[in-house]
């Protein structure tokens, strides 16, 4: 062994000076692609192998230049190659691991780039063999598993996450991968698992071990039954749920950081010279550069834990001491709340770390805290394709999130109070929020917030119906909560109330472009249903009874949109034509607040008549209102407090099969570049070895 | 366990066991007994270690062996000095300073003349020991002895004498004992530690215990001298958890076999070892159970909680034995010490939420809160509850706790981990399709709901079943009309009938149902802990019961604490056990005086937790919140004069403010204003703060001269200083302090030991202990007693009445 070792340092060494002879491997994929069997004449021929550094573009090459008819003549050496890969998996020799680990990269991906159209059993034919291929791909992973969960070195076992990776995005269409049948069978997930609980693997693996698992999880979710979905479903180990929270977190927290240096570096450089105007183009510059960057993948992994996974719900909540300001080390190194108490003193570490946390912008945070930042900034521009998925994904989210009694109850809870900043997109009328003067709230007001933004922020030509249905109903779920629960909230409602009166008043004004495309009366339903939560089940959540007034108030005040609102329903119902069922379910809605605006409006008008006064004051318009409540009638609609569940199948399934699409591509494209500069872990395995 | 010690005592007893002891306190019996007839005492002393281990009954009977062979010439003495007494009794009317029964009254030149007299009278020996005998002899006389009497066989025989006291009651002196230890000489040292040895032995919780008060009074002594100080040698020794049980436990652990003789069974000892080791007598016998054996063990795994990995519970059975509880407090008061370094009190609180919620992950462990009355374990802190307390540059900071109450925390197993959202664990096993489902199904099973349908399919069943734990009580009866509605609402879906409902409705139900929620202080950033206490306990355990996880299970409580750090809490401590033992006199003494001590835990010199008192605001918050005069708010809250609750909380008024009148004086409790006095719901009041008792006082307070303090607020709850209450106020006094000086050496000797070597303000300058006995009183008559009651009564009053005039001249002014 040890003379094979030197004489493959030897070739190695001369390799580098002399090129012919750097082609050693070369030559011996070429006796691969021969149609004799290469250990004929060579009994170690194998071994050897694999202790020669892995040309992978060659071997990718190879591949796809195999033609058809030669395909039958030279699977059997191919087969071998494979198998020859398994085997030498389970070396002590650590070289012949990352060789093996590097050849089967480009088995996987070679035989796939050249096959695209063919089917999965051929692919599967043609790499293992059909009749060898469960025990192979159950030797394979076996191995892969207990290297994943060995104590073998740090690079080896990412290297091992980088061939799932590979193998895992080797097609576009995940659940077009039929290997993948064989990755259900023999399940890794514990393995994955396991990297995701400890602190430090978690830091190394982390990323990749949740990326590789939110990806599995996809694979023909809605064909078959997927193990990785049921088992993902029932896991209960905090430290474990805690640690996939971890990763998504630091993912996340890293983005929003890279786009604050980037607003920041925008906007005391040339920007504070220019306009306002052209500086808001270079912010949306930025943005784009960095939307480039947006992850999907890990937000994908966080949908899924949320989705399937009811104990994830908590570790939303965990917080973590977080440092916010950039640059400080932590960020890089990921935080260890799961080492076990006082592994070292803590007195000790008190005072061996005096840079510890008096930074009194040190806030507390957590990964929902985090999530709703990230929500914010992705939220801002929806016009590139990438974000749109992200900021629906994120909606979807939330929806998610909002549907969660315990979720719900954490984000009520009064006890938790966060100040969230959020990034608010810049606009002309308005002035950027100062962040010092958030006040510390229970995070719904933040969700809440987040929901207005968006409202106020995307009424454009371009409009992004799906978004804002979903927005919409994220707030009605929260408000389904609080009825249910009696929470009474200490929101500004009226914020809420105005944005959702403009939304209707774009709709109005955009109505013909926009019917070309969507069904406003849907929204317009949604959002007048909201205002009917309120008038009906104000009682139930609203905090004073000063909002109640208030809440009429705005309606009367507003009276010309939602006027102009029922005209519109009314004439669209009387119709006939598509929308005709759908505007009538607005004008049934919209009974309470034209009961509301007719009772109120001559009142007042009589008021300001007996008193002489032009312009009522709001107190005046208030007091109005108080006294007249008496006179009023409602009547009680059905189902206000009713919402149609999330569900993923069918309506969503669309989505997520593009979106994991889009991500397969991606994550490709970075694994490839990284098992591809891989000189660094060999030298590591030469010089310890 | 017992009987397994027992046969392994006997065996070597003879030859090994005595030795570490007799080495240790050869002066114990030998130089004081020159006329002793007694054989070789290696024949004779029976060796500690077996009364250590033994039973009570068993130690009982050698105790008196040993009281008879090593202590009989010194008892004479001792008999003696109390013939002296005995005579001086007589003289007593004039000198306060002669209690009946004090043996302390003659000086160190008189003891050596009864010595000398003693030796010749042999007659009287037989005295003392029958009084050490007698059934009258308690702890309290034990301490007293031990303290005073300067002869090694008596420390001796009442270090022996120990054994036999009830746990509880030693545990009492617990801060004399060990302060006698360490900062008094090699003898009484000598007499403590057995017993505190096998008390460490025997209980984790009294390990820490000893090892947090050995580290704390060991504190003021200079720094080169506390390093090899007794006690910082024995508080290494119980932290290196070397005393371990003997017994089966520890058998059970196979790696404790291997560094140990791992072939010598456990009866075979190896001879060479009793010498080295000549801490622990009965050591060798346990050398297998030594540290070393679980070292190997981690720390870590110590507080690992054990749901998610039970291999460590079963396999690890007994870690470290001090470990996790000490890991815990540590994790406690590391977290204190970081809030410090906040600057805002909403850092602090959010701070200390995310704090708690880590340390979550470590529970349920093997970890109790040391100032709870029963056995329990840990299993959760409801993190979002706890609350920062007021203060300026330390944060103190009130913790809930969850517990599960248990026969033992030391053999009970823990508590399995349920984790925070067990209601949705199992729905989340049945939203899952099983391996076996078409995928239609499994469709069906994802996509849970049809459109606006009825109520209970749009939220999953256990979603209701939540809701409705969550809904308080009260709303569901008074204003449930708006879900009657939605269940109308849906009927009238299919009868087409529309339902009306009044806008006024509406709004007055929501002014009413605000009028009605009850009256919750303003969350307010700067002082969050208000709402926290402002809250009935019973409603808080009730509410915190619900969400937890743990709530369904029987055993379930919750429990408080207030974790402080960087504040000293020795003085507190001394106050706590001044305060109880006057408590138990006047229990015991029939005098219906009331009073609240409250348990502190010293940690260290600089950091300690306290018992905090339930359902009691302080008079500030009651004043500031109610805007009342405490007249009125007793009328509030209990009713007006004439009905019985409101009879009865000024009788408890009156009865606490007796007490803590009493205590006040006597301990010269300082820095009383309206925010260390507390007001239950019953109408007692509880002073708070010891930080100023004895000699210290605050320095800017000059005014503060009146024995207590007696507001004319106070005075009104009592019906008016011409009250039959306030009369009743005076006689209580006058009674509880008869009893207190009946009992005054119980009292004082807390004190006077604690003074050994400390450093503590309140023992500042010389005369402390003097003035606190001449407090009692011990020369004037009953009827100069009342005289004397009657004036500090007045005094105080008169010191407020010219306050109030003060306070009268600035109202009439216009201020207002």
């Amino acid at each position: 062994m040890s003379q094979v070792e030197k004489k493959a340092g030897l070739l190695r060494r001369t390799s580098s000076s002399k090129k012919p002879l750097k082609e050693k491997v070369v030559l011996m994929y070429d006796e691969i692609f021969a149609k004799e069997d290469p250990a004929k004449n060579n009994p170690r021929f194998w071994d050897e192998l694999f202790l020669m550094k892995v040309n992978l573009e060659y071997l990718e090459s190879k591949l796809e230049s195999v033609d058809g008819e030669d395909v039958q003549r030279i699977q059997d050496n191919i087969n071998s190659l494979f198998h020859h890969c398994v085997q030498a998996l389970g070396e002590e020799h650590q070289i012949k691991v990352v060789n093996a680990l590097q050849t089967l990269c480009a088995l996987f991906r070679g035989v796939h780039q050249k096959n695209k159209s063919a089917s999965g059993f051929d692919i599967i034919n043609m790499l293992m063999g059909f009749d060898k291929a469960e025990q192979r791909m159950k030797d394979l992973m076996e191995r892969l598993d207990s290297l994943l969960c060995g104590d073998s070195s740090e690079s080896l076992k990412s290297l091992c996450l980088k061939l799932l990776l590979c193998l895992v995005t080797v097609t576009d269409n995940i659940s077009q991968n039929t290997i993948l049948e064989y990755v259900m069978i023999n399940s890794i997930f514990e393995a994955i698992l396991q990297i995701l609980s400890d602190a430090s693997s978690r830091g190394q693996h982390g990323y990749d071990a949740v990326v590789l698992l939110a990806l599995l999880v996809n694979y023909r979710k809605y064909e078959s039954v997927n193990p990785y979905i049921v088992k993902l479903s029932i896991v209960d180990d905090e430290p474990t749920l805690d640690g996939m929270g971890m990763v998504v977190h630091q993912a996340l927290t890293e983005y929003n950081r890279q786009y604050k240096d980037k607003e920041e570096e925008n906007q005391g450089g040339f920007f504070s010279t220019l306009t306002s105007m052209v500086g808001s183009m270079f912010i949306a510059d930025a943005d784009e550069k960095l939307s480039v960057q947006t992850n999907e993948a890990i937000l994908l992994a966080l949908y899924e834990a949320v989705h399937l996974n009811r104990n994830f719900i908590t570790v939303l909540a965990q917080s973590h001491p977080e440092i916010d300001i950039a640059a400080t080390p932590t960020t890089t190194t990921p935080t260890t709340p799961t080492t076990p108490l006082g592994t070292t003193p803590p007195s000790l570490d008190m005072m061996s770390n005096p840079e510890l946390p008096l930074d009194p912008n040190l806030q507390t945070s957590n990964l929902l805290i985090t999530f709703l930042k990230y929500a914010s900034i992705v939220m801002q521009d929806t016009k590139d394709e990438h974000r749109l998925n992200s900021a629906r994904l994120c909606l979807i989210i939330l929806t998610c999130i909002a549907e969660d009694q315990y979720a719900d109850a954490f984000l009520h809870d009064d006890n938790m109070n966060f100040r969230v900043s959020l990034h608010r997109m810049p606009m002309r009328h308005r002035k950027k929020a100062v962040d010092k003067n958030i006040p510390s709230r229970p995070l719904v007001c933040a969700v809440l917030d987040l929901m207005v933004e968006f409202i106020v922020t995307h009424m454009m030509k371009d409009f992004p119906m799906d978004l804002y249905l979903r927005c919409v109903q994220i707030i009605h779920k929260l408000l389904c909560y609080q009825k249910k629960c009696r929470i009474r909230l200490h929101y500004t409602w009226r914020e809420l109330w105005s944005a959702l009166i403009n939304l209707l008043k774009f709709l109005l004004s955009n109505e013909t472009t926009l019917l070309a495309k969507h069904n406003i009366f849907h929204l317009a339903l949604l959002v007048v249903n909201l205002f009917n939560m309120f008038i009906t089940y104000g009682d139930t959540f609203l905090p004073t009874s000063n909002s109640y007034d208030e809440l009429y108030y705005e309606i009367v005040r507003m009276h010309q949109v939602f006027d102009n609102l029922y005209c519109m329903v009314l004439r669209v119902s009387t119709n006939t034509g598509q929308w005709k069922e759908a505007a009538s379910k607005v004008t049934h809605a919209l009974v309470n607040v034209r009961a509301i605006i007719n009772h109120f409006n001559p009142k007042i008008e009589s008021y300001a008549a007996v008193n002489h006064i032009s312009q009522l004051s709001e107190e005046q318009v208030l007091e109005v209102v108080r006294s007249n409540y008496d006179t009023l009638t409602l009547k009680l609609q059905d189902g206000l407090d009713q919402f149609e569940r999330y569900s993923e199948q069918p309506k969503e399934a669309a989505f997520f099969k593009e979106l994991v699409r889009s991500i397969s591509l991606n994550v490709r494209k970075n694994v490839s570049l990284n098992t591809l500069s891989q000189d660094v872990l060999l030298k590591e395995f030469s010089t310890i070895s | 366990m017992e009987d397994a010690e027992l046969d392994l005592s006997p065996a070597h007893s003879d030859q090994n066991s005595p030795s570490p002891s007799i080495s240790s306190s050869p002066s114990l019996s030998l130089p004081s007994t020159p006329s002793s007839s007694c054989g070789p005492p290696q024949a004779t002393t029976p060796p500690l270690g077996v009364i250590n281990e033994g039973v009570a009954e068993l130690s009982l009977v050698i105790d008196a062996e040993v009281a008879q062979r090593a202590c009989q010439e010194v008892l004479q003495k001792v008999k003696l000095r109390q013939v002296d007494s005995d005579s001086t009794l007589s003289q007593s009317e004039e000198g306060p300073d002669a209690p009946p029964s004090d043996p302390e009254g003659p000086a160190p030149g008189s003891v050596k003349s009864a010595r000398r007299r003693q030796r010749h009278n042999p007659s009287k020996q037989s005295w003392l020991l029958r009084l050490f005998e007698s059934k009258l002899f308690d702890v309290s006389m034990a301490i007293s002895y031990l303290y005073k009497s300067k002869e090694p066989g008596v420390q001796a025989y009442i270090g022996n004498r120990l054994f036999s006291f009830p746990h509880e009651e030693v545990d009492f002196y617990l801060p004399q004992l060990l302060n006698m230890y360490i900062h008094m000489d090699e003898d009484v040292g000598d007499a403590i530690k057995p017993y505190v040895v096998h008390r460490c032995r025997q209980s984790i919780s009294f390990s820490l215990q000893c090892a947090w008060l050995l580290g704390a009074y060991s504190s003021d002594m200079h720094i080169s001298t506390q390093r090899h100080s007794r006690g910082t040698k024995l508080r290494k020794l119980i932290l290196s958890d070397e005393l371990k049980p003997a017994g089966p436990r520890v058998r059970r652990d196979p790696l404790a076999l291997t560094p140990f003789c791992p072939a010598a069974p456990p009866t075979v000892s190896p001879g060479p070892l009793g010498g080295d080791h000549s801490l622990s007598p009965t050591k060798r016998t346990h050398q297998r159970s030594k540290s070393d054996a679980t070292v190997s063990i981690s720390l870590s795994s110590n507080l690992k909680r054990t749901a998610s990995n039970p291999k460590v519970e079963t396999s690890q059975d007994e870690p470290v034995r001090l470990a996790p509880q000490r890991e815990f407090i540590k994790s406690l008061l590391c977290i204190g010490k970081r809030l410090a370094t906040l600057p805002t009190k909403e850092q602090k609180t959010q701070r200390l939420i995310s704090e708690l919620s880590l340390l979550n992950h470590k529970l349920p462990a093997r970890v109790w809160l040391p100032t709870s009355a029963f056995d329990h374990h840990v299993v959760r802190v409801p993190h979002t509850q706890a609350v920062v307390l007021n203060s300026k540059d330390k944060a103190p900071y009130l913790i809930y706790v969850e517990v599960l109450e248990c026969e033992n925390f030391e053999t009970s197993s823990v508590p399995i981990r349920i984790p925070e959202n067990r209601i949705r664990s199992t729905r989340s096993v049945e939203n899952l399709p099983d391996c076996g489902m078409t995928p239609e199904q499994r469709a069906g099973s994802f996509s849970v709901v049809p459109n606006y349908d009825n109520d209970d399919e749009a939220w999953s069943v256990d979603d209701i079943g939540e809701l409705q734990v969550e809904l308080p009580e009260t709303h569901t009866n008074s204003c449930d009309n708006i879900s009657q509605f939605s269940v109308d609402s849906i009927t009238s879906l299919e009868s087409k009938e529309p339902v009306f409902i009044a806008a006024g409705d509406i709004r007055r139900r929501l002014s009413e149902q605000l009028a009605q929620a009850p009256t919750t202080f303003k969350r307010d950033p700067e002082d969050p802990s208000a709402v926290a206490l402002k809250e009935p306990w019973e409603e808080k355990v009730r509410r915190i019961r619900e969400g937890s996880p743990y709530g369904h299970l029987p055993t379930w409580r919750l429990l408080s604490v207030i974790v402080k750090c960087g504040d000293d809490l020795r003085q507190e401590l001394l106050a706590f056990q001044v305060l109880r033992q006057l408590q138990s006199i006047w229990e015991q003494e029939r005098v219906p005086l009331w009073i609240k001590p409250y348990k502190i835990l010293v940690l260290s010199a600089d950091s300690g937790m306290i018992e905090p008192v339930l359902n009691a605001v302080s008079l500030h918050q009651v004043r500031k919140q109610s805007q009342l005069s405490l007249l009125d708010y007793f009328l509030q809250e209990h009713g007006s004069f004439t009905t019985e609750a409101f009879l009865t909380a000024q009788r408890n008024f009156v009865q606490s403010c007796a007490g803590y009148s009493l205590i006040c004086y006597l301990l010269q409790v300082k820095d009383r204003h309206n925010g260390n006095i507390l007001l239950d719901s019953e109408g007692h009041i509880i002073h708070i703060d010891f930080g100023f008792i004895l000699s210290s006082s605050p320095r800017n307070l000059g005014f503060e001269t009146s024995a207590f303090k007696l507001t004319s607020e106070f005075v009104d709850v009592m019906g008016g200083p011409d009250g039959d209450m306030f009369n009743y106020y005076k006689m209580l006094m006058l009674q509880g302090l008869i009893a207190a000086r009946k009992h005054m050496e119980k009292v004082l000797q807390i004190v006077e030991i604690m003074q050994q070597g400390s450093q503590l303000p309140c023992f500042h300058g010389s005369s402390t202990m003097r003035a606190l006995k001449e407090r009692f009183h011990m020369s004037l008559t009953e009827e100069q007693l009342q005289l004397l009651i009657d004036q500090l009564v007045d005094g105080s009053m008169r010191s407020l009445t010219t306050k109030l005039y003060d306070g009268f001249q600035y109202l009439t002014n216009g201020i207002m």
